[in-house]
């Protein structure tokens, strides 16, 4: 039965495919929509991502149809759009997107793309409207057409790159932390000598897309890079590892020894990338000891997030830092046989720990798991603030929306964003028994 | 919805079965009888009041609307036979954009300019195309337009399948407001089981024939002619049947919501009259039938 969703933290699938475009250095989005769909992308989403915006936010191109549009087809708005764009925006890739409205009325876009590309504009398109999915689906629709389209623009291939390590299934900004983590999951493949090709962020352009069929290997990091993953087995033959999460301190360890052994690597010279990387991580571990039994680090929480922060946060969290997982709730939707993967990786976690999973992407369901589940400590979106200051629990904004921090490359995965999360994590818990203390002796 | 001026009927029928002659005529025999008429023809291919106005051009509001941002109603309309008030919705080309939202757009605009209003009509006939494939050609008789609705069949089976697709969604907006059933209109009737063919179709959804229209040669010279037979041959036959049909919609403000078949009900109803026909046809003779 349908049911209404309350405070939805998954924008639809233009989104998504927006997100994907801005993230590419060079890749200019063109919409075809009405003139809402970027506003409420800028507002919805990009205004959420303090420090990790794109420059310049509202200023989409975009078709903004109007009713005449609808009733008469906008193909030929678009193709103004389009001239007009490349016109006034310098970029190396065009890529156009549509909404709800342009696909009901069936604009012809493979026919205005084909026109673009006979003018030498460099062009591709993907038919994204919010009612084909939500964020996650954009994402993949991008990827796709990416995957697709790019080989037959015809431009200069870049050298092929051995080793190469294409990085899937992060999505720009619905994982806050998506620049800080995807370089850090570059640097550990560096460390046992191979080449990391992330994809998205900085020095990130339209080559580094180029570049996809020659990956000796795809990475797939959340449920979302499993389609294109699939993709490019189909197309160029490359094997793929899937991890269902992000790989969080020694996670990191057994991730970059999977991939060794994929890849057939030197095993010794892997081992000692992750002996100096896991040292460094001990060292810092016994140095907040101290303060770990002080002020009781060893707390329940609840953890709300997508799939693939949800896995790698809370194993480490349990595994490595002794916490209690007290709720663990999954909110990207990912499909009904991922979930059942998803429900037997985390049972092993779960065991004798009487913590609970949920999926849920409404905010007052969410709300009131958190508020049932009694959690000492809260790592949520900016929307579980209230429930955590209604629970006296500490809060670590860690999943999106995120709206107390500057994130520009932050990051909570690997080692490094072990040691991140530890900082982050610790001074959450330090602040609310500082905080907790002060109302106390207020009180007195 | 402010007020209503005068009776609003929507008239719908599968496409090329003689919706816009019907309309047209009834239209004219309406005027013809000292009623102030509106005919509102909502189909991109904007040739339902052509007969009405001797095939000239006429500007459709649609048109109107993409060229200039201010569209008056003396731009789309134009005064036919009898002074009736023609307007063409308008809508797209074939394959491109969505007429749906142009008959949307256009009734809209009709009300913003308040041409009902102004014009205080009797009657306004909406000849409406084709099938109501998507929300959009249902605009007519959802709340606040049409009061109620004719449906033009033939006793062609795809004909009588747009007719219950019609039923079906007069039966969807009636309850919150939408039109009723006026009736059912059997045009071009010749073949010798049409008319008990439709008969047993209204018995079947619980609805009624208002008239039958005999296929005559009389509509297709007129036609030729640019103008109605009420017009061309008003003396004949075939316009009394148009006079009567128009009668029958001003006396009679009797409708109902109609009860469709569903997919296979419609497909046996449809199966036990292909067998009658057959055995018409080939002169079988059920117990003694003959004797």
């Amino acid at each position: 039965m349908a049911h209404h969703i309350e405070g939805s933290r998954n924008s639809c699938a233009l989104h998504g495919a927006l997100q994907v475009i801005e993230a590419i250095e060079g890749a200019v989005p063109v919409i075809h929509s009405t003139a809402g769909c970027g506003a409420q992308h800028f507002l919805g989403v990009n205004r959420l991502n303090a420090g990790s915006d794109s420059f310049g936010g509202p200023p989409v191109a975009s078709s903004n149809i109007s009713e005449k549009h609808v009733v008469f087809g906008g193909s030929s708005r678009l193709r103004e759009q389009l001239k007009n764009t490349v016109k006034i925006v310098e970029g190396d890739l065009y890529f156009i997107v549509t909404g709800c409205s342009t696909e009901m009325v069936g604009d012809d876009i493979p026919a205005m793309n084909k026109e673009g590309r006979d003018q030498d504009f460099q062009v591709i398109y993907a038919n994204t409207p919010g009612f084909r999915g939500d964020v996650h689906q954009g994402y993949q629709l991008a990827v796709k057409a990416l995957i697709e389209q790019l080989p037959t623009l015809g431009k200069a291939v870049p050298p092929k790159v051995e080793g190469l390590v294409n990085i899937l299934g992060i999505i720009p900004h619905q994982d806050p932390f998506w620049a800080g983590n995807l370089e850090e999951l570059g640097r550990l493949l560096e460390g046992i000598g191979l080449k990391a090709n992330l994809l998205f962020g900085y020095d990130q352009g339209v080559s580094a897309w180029q570049k996809l069929p020659d990956a000796a290997l795809n990475v797939v990091l959340s449920v979302w890079g499993e389609a294109p993953a699939l993709l490019l087995e189909e197309r160029y033959n490359t094997p793929w590892l899937a991890l269902e999460g992000l790989p969080v301190g020694s996670a990191a360890g057994a991730f970059l020894r999977q991939v060794t052994e994929r890849l057939q690597l030197d095993a010794h010279r892997t081992e000692l990338f992750i002996e100096s990387e896991e040292k460094r991580l001990n060292r810092y571990l016994a140095s907040l000891a101290d303060t770990y039994y002080r002020a009781g680090f060893q707390r329940e929480f609840a953890l709300i997030g997508e799939s693939a922060q949800v896995v790698g946060v809370s194993e480490f969290l349990t595994r490595t830092l002794g916490l209690l997982p007290r709720t663990l709730i999954i909110t990207d939707n990912p499909p009904e046989e991922s979930r059942e993967a998803l429900i037997l990786r985390l049972t092993t976690l779960l065991e004798g720990a009487g913590t609970e999973l949920f999926f849920s992407e409404d905010h007052g369901e969410i709300t009131d798991l958190v508020r049932n589940s009694g959690a000492e400590v809260v790592l949520g979106s900016a929307l579980e603030e209230g429930v955590a200051a209604e629970l006296g629990a500490a809060f670590l904004q860690l999943s999106f929306p995120l709206s107390d921090r500057v994130v520009l490359n932050r990051s909570y995965a690997g080692y490094r964003g072990a040691a991140t999360l530890l900082e982050e994590l610790g001074s959450a818990i330090l602040s609310h028994s500082y905080q907790s203390r002060r109302i106390l002796q207020e009180s007195y | 919805m402010s007020k209503k001026h005068g009776k609003h009927i929507a008239i719908y029928g599968k496409g090329g079965i003689g919706k816009s002659t019907t309309t047209s005529n009834i239209s004219a025999a309406l005027a013809e009888a000292g009623y102030r008429v509106i005919q509102i023809g909502c189909d991109p291919k904007s040739d339902s009041t052509t007969i009405l106005r001797g095939g000239n051009d006429l500007p459709t509001v649609l048109d109107t609307l993409r060229e200039k941002s201010k569209v008056k109603i003396e731009d789309v309309s134009a005064v036919g036979f009898g002074g009736v008030l023609c307007i063409e919705a308008g809508g797209p080309v074939p394959g491109v954009g969505c007429a749906g939202r142009g008959i949307n757009a256009a009734v809209e605009l009709l009300q913003e300019l308040r041409l009902f209003e102004e014009y205080k009509p009797d009657f306004v006939l909406y000849d409406v195309l084709g099938d109501v494939v998507c929300g959009g050609f249902a605009v007519p008789i959802r709340d606040g337009i049409a009061d109620r609705a004719f449906v033009v069949t033939s006793s062609d089976f795809m004909a009588i399948f747009a007719a219950n697709n019609l039923f079906k969604a007069i039966n969807k907006y009636a309850p919150s407001g939408g039109a009723r059933l006026g009736g059912v209109i059997a045009n071009s009737i010749q073949a010798p089981y049409a008319q008990s063919l439709i008969d047993d179709f209204t018995q079947q959804t619980g609805t009624s024939v208002v008239g039958y229209v005999p296929r005559s040669f009389t509509v297709s010279q007129s036609e030729l002619y640019g103008q109605t037979v009420i017009e061309a041959v008003p003396k004949s036959e075939q316009a009394d049947v148009y006079r009567n049909l128009a009668r029958f919609i001003d006396e009679n403000e009797d409708s109902v919501i109609p009860k469709p078949l569903n997919g296979p009900e419609l497909k046996r109803w449809a199966r036990t009259w292909g067998d009658r026909i057959f055995e018409v046809e080939s002169g079988v003779v059920h117990n003694m039938e003959s004797i």
